[in-house]
């Protein structure tokens, strides 16, 4: 008998203490809400929808409720969801007036033969799926309005829209979420879901929706999803990194620890990985996690303990009620 | 110090009788238009922009003037640059009005702190470089019209736009473009540019703008341009997946036919791959192509030789003329 698990995260970043609380309890209500579609014998990948879709509607995260904005001031989601059994996967970029990107991510994978929608298109394909689009003000929150509004006050090197900046983009942003699960049949699967970075260009797309750099799910290696500086796991591919390291033999959170090693030397960035790798015989899987960041919100549950920690090196745990 | 070395690639597919010959024409051409650039400038970079601009402005192939069509009988555009010397990476999707894609994507990568951006937000971005959007209709090819009202009248299953697709799209199309070049210093870089597949969903993003799937360098390990069916080439990773076995020691030519393999057996389709190993220990960098769909056209041009070919293990060689 496989015993199910799952891991969230809710972002990698400098979470300020005001948001600590919030933030704990945010991934282990997730945690709580994807593992127990395992125990009713649901799919990994139900699991992870579910978990990510509760972390999208908690208005602590950059994802669905909570999204920061663009340089624009709206909202542009991007989500992924993958399913460890064939390498199946759906994601969007750019998604607009949507509360749950990572369900229009799943219909990608399941009503499309693509992998991938952006712009208009995910906008257009979520309408077509019965899924009726929001107005933006149903999704921002003052916190997203204020650190937008922030920005655009101290981006002094900011003329016209669009020119270079030497000003770095506000890092406060970073909490994309992600789940990564293993069901009772040993199928895994992750899923991962952002609004981006405040004031990000109009358009621009992170790590999140990218198979190998949000995210990166396969049954024979295991399943990974990430969160930080977006455009520093694109160029290392760091789920797939983190993929490569398990299929060496690395744990899971050596894994973690080593890949994101390699992103920090050889391109820069701060980054968090969650990640289960399944054992040499298919039975079982490790849980792991790392974080270059201050800090990240994580939360795992397996074999009737929940663990969750926010810190560095910090991990609390106790039984799962009922 | 390496030998300065480019490939090109016009598309993996099954090509007509009747195109072979001007298929071959246009890879040798932007082949040599690359390396001009390679021994005039010196330059990796200049040299993968050169070659995959000339071949989107040869209407023969799917990327630039002569895209495929979407549903809606669109052009959408997806292109990608990666420098091996910092990972530095620029790419574009579902841009439209651009006679040349790739050159949008390097100054993503110049210009901005971001490695994608996606559809409104990408032209915007050109049009704040001075780069005027042209009609769309210019891009628009008799042979992309045609493969489209092709596909309308074959598709009998798709009553409303947004159906779920039994019938696979017309493969006769991917014919994404690429290169790779590594410069007398050693630097690698990378560059792919498509239209995508004929009546591809709105939005619908493949793998050439991806880093991982439809490119990738690394100055410590090589380059490599992938084409063929999309969503599979996404799911493994493919273009990451080469770079890592180059990493556990095998030749860019075993590199690339283990990754095809492993593609073609754990998730179907067929694609070509070109691969420039880094010079590494043995010193010499490696040039290597290899494709499981019927052709796939491509030229390399290294030491004042030229060779190209469209056909499996077959090839053709000139000394370059002056």
């Amino acid at each position: 008998m496989i015993e199910p698990t799952i891991i969230v995260h809710g972002g990698a970043w400098d979470i300020p203490s005001s948001l600590t609380t919030r933030s704990v309890n945010g991934v282990k209500a997730a945690a709580c809400k994807g593992h127990e579609i395992l125990r009713c014998g649901g799919s990994a990948v139900d699991a992870v929808v579910a978990a990510v879709s509760a972390l999208e509607d908690d208005t602590a995260f950059d994802a669905g409720h909570g999204a920061v904005l663009n340089l624009k001031g709206e909202v542009e989601l991007d989500a992924i969801v993958i399913d460890g059994r064939n390498l199946e996967s759906g994601a969007v970029c750019g998604l607009q007036g949507c509360a749950n990107p990572v369900q229009v991510a799943r219909l990608v994978m399941e009503k499309t033969s693509h992998c991938l929608l952006s712009g208009r298109g995910a906008t257009d394909f979520m309408e077509s799926q019965g899924i009726a689009r929001i107005p933006d003000t149903e999704l921002v929150t003052p916190e997203a309005r204020n650190e937008w509004e922030t920005y655009v006050k101290f981006s002094a090197a900011v003329r016209s829209l669009f020119s270079s900046r030497s000003t770095p983009p506000v890092t406060s942003g970073c909490d994309t979420v992600g789940a990564v699960a293993m069901d009772a049949k040993g199928n895994l699967a992750a899923a991962t879901s952002t609004g981006g970075i405040t004031a990000k260009l109009p358009g621009r797309v992170g790590d999140s929706p990218i198979i190998g750099s949000g995210a990166y799910a396969d049954n024979t290696v295991g399943a990974v999803s990430t969160t930080g500086h977006g455009e520093s796991i694109m160029k290392v591919c760091l789920a797939k990194k983190v993929g490569e390291q398990m299929e060496k033999g690395d744990t899971a959170d050596q894994a973690a620890r080593n890949a994101l090693d390699f992103m920090a030397q050889r391109v820069g960035g701060a980054a968090g990985v969650i990640a289960l790798s399944k054992d040499r015989q298919g039975a079982a899987c490790q849980v792991g996690h790392h974080f270059t960041t201050t800090r990240m919100a994580w939360s795992s549950i397996s074999n009737g303990q929940i663990r969750w920690g926010i810190d560095p090196g910090q991990e609390m745990i106790s039984p799962l009620n009922g | 110090m390496s030998v300065p070395t480019i490939i090109v690639h016009g598309g993996a597919r099954t090509f007509e009788p009747d195109l072979k010959e001007v298929v071959k024409d246009g890879v040798r051409a932007a082949a040599r238009q690359g390396y001009d650039h390679l021994i005039g400038s010196g330059n990796a970079m200049d040299a993968v922009v050169e070659a995959v601009s000339a071949m989107e402005d040869n209407m023969v192939f799917n990327a630039g003037h002569g895209s495929m069509l979407n549903l809606n009988g669109d052009v959408e555009m997806d292109a990608i640059v990666i420098d091996g010397r910092n990972l530095a990476s620029g790419a574009v999707c579902g841009l439209q009005g651009c006679a040349n894609p790739v050159q949008v994507a390097r100054l993503v990568m110049e210009k901005t702190k971001h490695c994608l951006l996606t559809a409104d937000g990408a032209r915007a971005f050109m049009k704040s470089q001075g780069i005027q959007p042209i009609p769309n209709r210019e891009l628009v090819t008799q042979k992309a019209v045609v493969e489209f009202e092709t596909y309308k009248k074959y598709s009998t299953a798709v009553e409303k736009v947004m159906l779920s697709r039994s019938i696979p799209p017309v493969t006769s199309d991917c014919d994404t473009v690429g290169a790779v070049a590594i410069d007398g210093n050693g630097n690698v870089a990378a560059a792919t540019s498509t239209g995508g597949i004929t009546a591809k969903l709105p939005g619908r993003v493949g793998d050439s703008c991806i880093i991982g799937s439809g490119a990738y360098a690394d100055n410590a390990v090589g380059a490599v341009s992938t084409t063929g069916l999309g969503e599979s080439i996404m799911r493994v990773c493919l273009a990451r997946r080469i770079a890592e076995l180059l990493e556990k020691g095998e030749t860019a030519d075993q590199a690339s036919k283990h990754a095809l393999d492993f593609m073609s057996k754990r998730v179907g389709g067929t694609a070509g791959v070109i691969v420039i190993s880094a010079a590494g220990v043995s010193g010499t960098a490696r040039v290597a192509h290899h494709f499981t769909t019927t052709n796939m056209v491509w030229a390399a041009i290294s030491n004042g030789y030229m060779r190209w070919g469209i056909d499996p293990d077959q090839e053709e060689s000139s000394e370059l003329k002056a």
